[in-house]
């Protein structure tokens, strides 16, 4: 894994942190957004049922005024509609209030207060029952207007704190809403530049890249052109290693034909011809010699010459050595020496010996001898 | 030929479905009180209160156990369905011309309120499940969830027993 390779993997990784994080934050801000909508909303309503109480006691009350005076049976039924709308109100703002104390300390405050004025309107419609307009007209003049006001007071009490509860929550929820604002631009601002940096690496990377291969390029180029270099080099020791085994070819088949002539020439010749190794030993001889003997080369290559051919003795004693071994040994000719050649009927011929010594650069590895008949 | 409630009520066979598939060509029109029964029927016209109080006084006497419930929403007007616990599902007014008249859901009242401000598209604030009486027009408040109360707090579903109305003035 190379640098840049662990650099970029590193940015990534960090920008999926940061992407988690941002996503784990707005979701947990969509849920306590959400939660927030919900209490705001359950205040509104809070609010609204209490208004609508308030405002159904102060309607049923004006219908069973109307009713008192006018004795019309609609005003009744609309006194007892909005009664009944009342008590739906107050049930709905007791449910509502049930999980904050003080709201619902309100609310059993407010309950009291309604269920007072609810008492007054059953007496006045127990005197109207009766026909009793004297104590209709008592409990009307004894009517306290303050109650009135302590109610719309309360009303107004119980709406304006929780109007501010409201506004706290609201400045609570937009210093929120601005940090997490802030923290969403904050997060897709290093989301920003963590992809700059990355960017930049995978281009530095990329250049970096592109000047390796463009140094492989060229390099390989030079390569090409040297084993261009080469390859013409070998072709052209090829084609001279060919010529001059062209020419040692031929070399080797003018030997050839030299040594055929030669042993042309030696199978042609009427003398005897021996050739001996340096131990004195026949390894070649001519259709003469075959003759003279009486046997085939076969029969006669690896014997020794001595068996054939007898060389004559000096009678002085100091040619003890053979004649034969001494050329050799001294490396020099011997010529027409006195000998006898026996066949293969131990018949004997007086001849006379020459041996050539054959040289290997100084050194004798062998020889030749002719032999021809003594007169 | 119109509707009337003596026709409705002599239907012994007369199940929450075939109820909710008589409504399909009434109008809607909202009323700050329940109409009457013949009122509704002559004039075809009505809200979510008239047609849920009207199922809840039919079918109760055929031996459904029907449910009145009211929803609170948030800026609109409170919305009341009938829920009948044999089929489990509730009837709406809103869905008298659908195929589907009747809306499946939980018995719980919570449940209930979520299904049907879904239906909406508005939020929920409470839900109250009540008795009607036509003779007095009154509604008495039997059971009360509110949404950001804790679910466990909430009644379970049934009918629970009326409690005396301070605010009862005759």
């Amino acid at each position: 894994m190379d640098k840049t390779f662990r650099l970029i993997l590193l940015v990534f990784a960090i920008l999926a942190t940061s992407m988690v994080t941002e996503v784990v934050l707005s979701i947990t801000n969509l849920q306590r957004a959400n939660r927030s909508a919900q209490w705001v909303n359950h205040t509104h309503a809070f609010i609204a049922e209490i208004n609508a109480a308030v405002t159904a006691g102060q309607r049923a009350e004006s219908a069973l005024h109307a009713f008192l005076l006018t004795n019309n049976p609609d005003q009744r039924a609309q006194m007892s509609q909005a009664f009944g709308e009342l008590s739906e109100h107050i049930e709905a703002a007791k449910a509502l209030a049930a999980s904050e104390a003080e709201s619902k300390s309100e609310v059993a405050e407010l309950e009291t207060a309604l269920i007072a004025r609810a008492d007054i309107a059953r007496a006045l419609l127990a005197a109207h029952r009766s026909g009793d307009t004297d104590s209709i007209h008592q409990q009307l003049s004894e009517d306290d207007p303050t109650q009135i006001d302590a109610l719309a007071s309360l009303n107004r009490r119980i709406v304006s704190r929780h109007q501010g509860l409201l506004q706290q929550r609201d400045r609570v929820e937009f210093n929120r809403d601005n940090r997490t604002r802030n923290t969403l631009y904050v997060g897709a601002g290093l989301t920003l530049l963590l992809l700059l940096i990355s960017s930049w690496f995978i281009r530095d990377d990329l250049k970096s890249r592109r000047r390796e291969a463009a140094l492989l390029a060229a390099s390989n180029e030079e390569l090409e052109a040297r084993v261009a270099e080469r390859t013409s080099e070998l072709k052209q020791s090829n084609r001279k290693l060919r010529a001059e085994n062209l020419e040692s070819r031929w070399s080797a088949q003018a030997l050839e034909h030299q040594l055929r002539y030669n042993n042309l020439i030696i199978e042609s010749v009427a003398s005897p011809v021996v050739v001996v190794t340096r131990a004195l030993n026949i390894s070649r001889v001519n259709p003469a010699f075959e003759n003279l003997i009486g046997e085939l080369a076969p029969a006669l290559v690896d014997q020794s010459i001595s068996e054939f051919v007898k060389l004559a003795i000096d009678e002085s004693g100091d040619e003890m050595i053979d004649p034969f071994e001494l050329s050799l040994r001294s490396n020099q000719d011997l010529v027409d020496h006195a000998a006898n050649a026996i066949d293969h009927n131990h018949k004997s011929r007086p001849m006379l010996a020459s041996l050539h010594p054959l040289r290997d650069h100084d050194r004798v590895v062998g020889g030749v001898i002719t032999l021809r008949p003594s007169n | 030929m119109a509707m009337s409630i003596g026709h409705l009520r002599g239907q012994p066979d007369l199940t929450p479905k075939k109820f909710s598939r008589m409504f399909s060509d009434f109008n809607f029109e909202l009323f700050d009180y329940v109409q009457t029964p013949e009122e509704f029927l002559r004039t075809k016209s009505g809200d979510c209160d008239d047609y849920a109080c009207l199922a809840d006084d039919v079918l109760k006497p055929k031996g459904f156990e029907t449910r009145l419930i009211h929803i609170r929403l948030v800026g609109m007007t409170s919305h009341a369905v009938c829920y009948v616990t044999e089929d489990g599902a509730y009837l709406d007014y809103n869905n008298r011309n659908i195929f589907f008249t009747m809306t499946r859901s939980d018995p719980s009242l919570r449940k209930i309120a979520g299904k049907v401000a879904r239906s909406l598209n508005a939020n929920w604030t409470s839900a109250f499940e009540f008795d009607f009486s036509y003779n007095n027009q009154r509604k008495n408040i039997t059971a009360k969830v509110v949404r950001t109360q804790d679910p466990s707090t909430d009644p379970p579903p049934g009918k629970a027993a009326p409690r005396p109305n301070p605010f009862l003035v005759e």
